[in-house]
């Protein structure tokens, strides 16, 4: 019998995850600055579950342990971390309000044409956000991944821009950066129609999507106890499956709701147009 | 809009003109003829369904019975089913769907009127083709789920079967081809401002319904492609003794079925959500939670399919996702009748009997959304599945909800459909019939259900208190045929005799109140000002006008184009027919035996050349579209021309692959890559040939300088289809030549 890992295995205190927080946290707070509680509430939310996403048991249990909780961290990084953190931008930052010109408003300007014109291309979104999906799941990328350091920070990396780049087009701060609702709804409908095809090849597959998962190099004592108590590899990985799958999806359908209340809201008219062909599109 | 001027072709005419009229009504290409046509064809087989059900009913009158032998007794049940979802729900939903659409949102017709008519013409056919069946010797007798391996060859001899097949792909394509009617009709044909935040419910909800039909009914079709082929051609996709899969059958017809479902409950939601308000006196009380948390059921209505599948054994982790999402889906549902409630709530409440039908689909639907509740939760569905509690379920939402929702929309809309009334007395005696009886025969379906007592047996012992339950279940049915007896009645004693209904006799809020009883054949001479959800109350209420006190997203003239718009939709819905058999492939051809086989009969360099001129196609005709915008009609021409060439010559590069396999005998029901291989690749090669032919009708127009294809959307339209075929050909060639996902 292995030994149980006491607490403090399961938690990796030393993530590098709390630097990349600092980090957000002083670029937030120089170029955009404290706006309002809201904003500041969704900017801490998005990076506690960064954290979680990597301190926590389920952290460690992503790391070559578990698939299924592999998933959820991917869930978390890819769609929820980077819902936060859109969320969190106001309408107007501080690097937008004063008119003078210094360095850094320069920069920040000539930054934010380029990443605006990248981040306010639906296709692109939409491409990214599912395409780092089935991309990561291709078996030898997958374990790949899972077992180098390296890979697996571009991994992590490559989920946030993916993430912030797939909701720009709905909650870009600026309503001029989102899409008209009728198009929402389809840009996050066939979304979930890509995840749901991805989670229903995951789930009933019999191909091990994940190799690295299904046999590790080390075991964590905890496994044996999920082992035991039913969690075996291929139940791992439908789990995973569904995960990838279902709340997602249930996201997704979140997301339209809030793009039907927009639609239907009077006041919020500009930004929300059917004017797909262009037609009054100025009008705001 | 005086009486005056009532047009004369609207209802039956005098004998001497009878054929000249019967020749106008199967020519017609008007919609609120050929709503009238779809209403009509349905009641036809309402009664010959309804037929189907007495019959079982007096079969299971007495234990042990032998009224009916099992096997007439399984094609009564088969046909019962069928019939009442294919040939009655559907078309009696889309008939009134044809007639009120257009009137609703100031149409002068639907978006394609010859469309609509060969839509409404597939109908009859396919109600034809699948009652043809019972003159070979043995209709159709697998259910109307039709489950393999039942439905296949080995257990299932006779032609009948096919029939059903057949009969249900014309009805499906029949379906699809109305509800891209709707959902274009529905996008471009709005009068000046309507926006879509103000359409009436009833149009949002057929908006839905079409979106549904389209996503949902191609997922029937490649079904129903496969298990023909099986028959037919001896394929084995369903046959597990030859390696196939039963429960992908199950997958299949419920990815379709449960999206079915709410085809045949929106559209009802939709009816009630036009009835309340109108006899309370107050606008829809939360119209955006009505009209949004709809959209949300047709996206969450895709995700919930295997709730029909928990006892197949999927695994402990399917069954609870499952479970957590039928959970989910009857929230959007369930809440809705606090909206309709609290529509009601202080209204000043008119009680005629289209609001009586309302109010009793509201307190029956409760019901039967509450068994559909229990059944989420899986462990009391392996208990109850496979009973006459579900059998007691679905009935309670389908005649609670669908057909109480048509019974108020047909008192509701008559006056407008024939300029007449509808008697009131007798309607009140249909309410009361059908109410005793839905809940005399499901109540007790209920309680047998739990009792054990299983579906689509022909008998049962004699079990304490079976045969009493039974027998109330007969007098329930009896008086529910008593009900619809007195329906056709009154609609027979009024169309001659009704008291005259005048333009707006309930004084309704939506537009085709505005226009006279019938409408005349362009149904408006002015189409009034739409500024609000209530146009016609606003007309006739302008100090309280809803334009003013409840301001809505003005219309910003948004109107896509026709054919675009129609070619997307029908793009859409072949995609899903192409996914399903293309999951098909990949769920037969993962073990390794399959990879080896496809590597070693295939010649991938030599087709990959030939897609390599299909892919080519498409950026000729994307230069052809080009050339055509620009001007350039000779370029167009020649550009359009090479398209046709390299269409052409991949479809000659599978010619040669087929003959080479068939050669060397490689044949479709060899194994399952076979099956699978030449029926994604046949089908693809059909679209292509399709696309081909069409693409030469507009090289053949073109080239006789047609206005409308040199000078509209018609190549644009054509040439998405065509960019299309050619994307599922880069999928059909990475996953079947390349071997991706294997
Ligand atoms: C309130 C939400 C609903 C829920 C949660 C629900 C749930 C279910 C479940 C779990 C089953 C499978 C029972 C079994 O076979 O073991 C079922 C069967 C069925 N439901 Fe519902 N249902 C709902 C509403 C509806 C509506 C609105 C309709 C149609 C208008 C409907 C029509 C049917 C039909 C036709 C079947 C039986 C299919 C068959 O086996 O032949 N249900 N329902
Ligand atoms: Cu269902």
């Amino acid at each position: 019998m292995i030994e149980l890992l006491s607490d403090k295995e399961l938690w990796n205190w030393w993530s590098p995850a709390w630097l990349v927080v600092v980090c957000v946290v002083m670029l937030y707070s120089r170029c955009i600055g404290w706006v309002t509680v809201q904003k500041t509430a969704w900017l801490i939310a998005g990076l506690s579950i960064f954290v979680f996403a990597f301190v926590s048991p389920l952290g460690v249990l992503a790391d070559g342990f578990l698939f299924s909780a592999h998933m959820i961290q991917h869930l978390l990084l890819l769609l929820v971390v980077p819902l936060c953190l859109v969320l969190s931008l106001p309408r107007n930052p501080a690097w937008q309000s004063g008119n003078t010109f210094t360095f850094k408003t320069g920069i920040l300007g000539v930054l934010r044409k380029t990443v605006g014109f990248l981040v306010s291309s639906p296709k692109l979104g939409w491409l990214l956000g599912l395409g780092t999906m089935w991309f990561w799941h291709v078996p030898s990328l997958c374990s790949a991944a899972t077992e180098s350091q390296l890979l697996g920070f571009a991994r992590t990396a490559s989920f946030l821009v993916a993430g912030i780049l797939f909701w720009w087009p709905i909650y870009a701060p600026s309503k001029a950066a989102r899409m008209p609702a009728s198009n929402a709804v389809v840009y996050l409908f066939s979304a979930c129609l890509g995840c749901t095809l991805l989670g229903i090849y995951i789930t009933f597959t019999a191909i091990t999507v994940c190799p690295a998962f299904a046999s590790p190099e080390e075991r964590l004592a905890i496994m044996t106890a999920l082992h035991d108590a039913g969690m075996t590899a291929p139940v791992d990985q439908q789990l995973g499956g569904l995960l990838m799958w279902v709340p997602p999806c249930s996201l997704y359908v979140a997301a339209i709701m809030s793009v039907f209340c927009r639609w239907y809201s009077v006041e919020d008219r500009g930004a929300v147009d059917l004017s797909v062909s262009g037609a009054t599109e100025a009008g705001r | 809009m005086s009486e005056s001027d009532l047009p004369s072709s609207a209802e039956s005419a005098p004998g001497k003109a009878a054929l000249g009229n019967l020749l106008d009504w199967i020519s017609t290409v008007d919609h609120k003829k050929i709503g009238i046509l779809y209403i009509c064809t349905a009641v036809f087989f309402l009664g010959l369904g309804g037929l189907e059900a007495l019959l079982i009913r007096v079969q299971l009158l007495f234990p042990n019975n032998d009224f009916l032998s099992a096997d007439l007794f399984n094609q009564m049940f088969t046909m019962h089913g069928t019939t009442m979802v294919f040939l009655v729900g559907m078309p009696v939903l889309v008939g009134f769907q044809n007639y009120f659409v257009p009137l609703m949102i100031g149409a002068r017709d639907v978006a394609f009127p010859r469309l609509n008519a060969m839509s409404y013409w597939l109908l009859p056919f396919g109600g034809i083709l699948l009652y043809f069946s019972f003159m070979t010797g043995q209709a159709p007798d697998a259910g109307w789920f039709s489950y393999a391996p039942l439905s296949t060859k080995p257990y299932n001899l006779m032609p009948g079967q096919d029939y059903w097949i057949i009969g249900l792909i014309c009805l499906g394509i029949g379906s699809v081809a109305a509800s891209i009617n709707i959902f274009v009709t529905v996008l471009q044909c709005r009068a000046p401002g309507m926006s879509l935040q103000r359409v009436p419910l009833f149009v949002w909800m057929s908006l839905m319904t079409a979106i549904l039909t389209i996503l949902a009914l191609p997922a029937l079709n490649s079904a129903l492609a496969m298990l023909l082929i099986d028959r037919l051609l001896g394929a084995a996709f369903f046959e597990p003794a030859r390696g196939g899969s039963a429960v992908l059958w199950q997958h299949y017809f419920w990815v379709f079925g449960h999206p079915e479902v709410y085809i045949l409950i929106l559209p009802a939601f939709g009816m009630i959500s036009e009835v309340i308000p109108v006899f309370s006196r107050k606008p829809i009380y939360g119209y955006a939670f009505v009209a949004g948390s709809s959209a949300v059921i047709v996206l969450l209505s895709y995700g919930v399919w295997a709730h029909h599948m928990f006892a197949v054994g999927l695994g402990m982790g399917a069954d609870m996702f499952f479970a957590v999402g039928t959970l989910l889906i009857a929230l959007p549902t369930g809440l809705k009748i606090f909206n309709w409630t609290a529509t009601m709530w202080g209204g000043a409440i008119r009680l005629t009997t289209a609001m009586m039908f309302a109010v009793a689909f509201l307190l029956e639907f409760v019901i039967g959304g509450l068994t559909g509740v229990m059944f989420a939760a899986v462990p009391i569905d392996w208990q109850l599945t496979d009973t006459y509690f579900v059998v007691g379920h679905f009935h309670y939402v389908l005649i609670g909800g669908t057909v109480f929702g048509l019974f108020s929309a047909t008192y509701y809309w008559f006056p407008k459909m024939t300029g007449r009334m509808l008697s009131e007395r007798l309607g009140k005696w249909q309410l009361w019939l059908w109410v005793f009886g839905l809940n005399a025969t499901f109540l007790s379906q209920h309680v047998l259900g739990v009792m054990g007592m299983p579906r689509r047996v022909y008998t049962y012992a004699d079990n304490p208190g079976w045969m009493a339950l039974n027998a109330f279940a007969g007098a329930g049915a009896v008086a529910m045929a008593g009900g619809t007896l007195v329906m056709l009645l009154n609609i027979w004693v009024s169309v001659r005799k009704g008291e005259e209904a005048g333009d707006n006799p309930w004084e309704g809020f939506t537009l085709e109140w505005a226009t006279s009883s019938p409408p005349p054949a362009e149904n408006f001479a002015v189409i009034p000002e739409v500024a609000s959800r209530r146009p016609v109350w606003d007309l006739d209420h302008p100090e309280v006008a809803d334009a003013e006190r409840e301001p809505t997203p003005a219309d910003t003239g948004w109107r896509p184009d026709k054919l675009v718009t129609s070619a997307w939709a029908f793009v859409a819905s072949e995609a899903v027919f192409f996914l399903l058999l293309l999951v098909a492939y990949v769920v037969f051809n993962t073990d390794v035996a399959g990879e080896i086989v496809s590597a070693a009969m295939l010649d991938v360099p030599r087709t990959a050349f030939f897609s390599v001129a299909l892919l080519g196609s498409s950026f000729t005709l994307w230069r052809a579209e080009r050339l055509l915008n620009s001007g350039h009609h000779a370029k167009f021409r020649l550009w359009l021309g090479l398209t046709i060439v390299l269409g052409g010559f991949f479809i000659c590069g599978q010619a040669v692959e087929y003959y080479g396999l068939i050669s060397s005998d490689v044949t479709i029901d060899d194994n399952l890559f076979t099956a699978t291989f030449f029926t994604v690749t046949g089908f693809h090669g059909l679209h292509v040939i399709i696309g081909l032919l069409a693409l030469a009708i507009v090289l053949v127009l073109a080239l006789r300088n047609d206005r409308n294809v040199l000078g509209g959307t018609t190549l644009k339209a054509i040439g998405l289809y065509w960019h299309f075929v050619d994307v599922v050909w880069v999928a059909v060639f990475c996953i079947i030549y390349l071997g991706f996902l294997q």
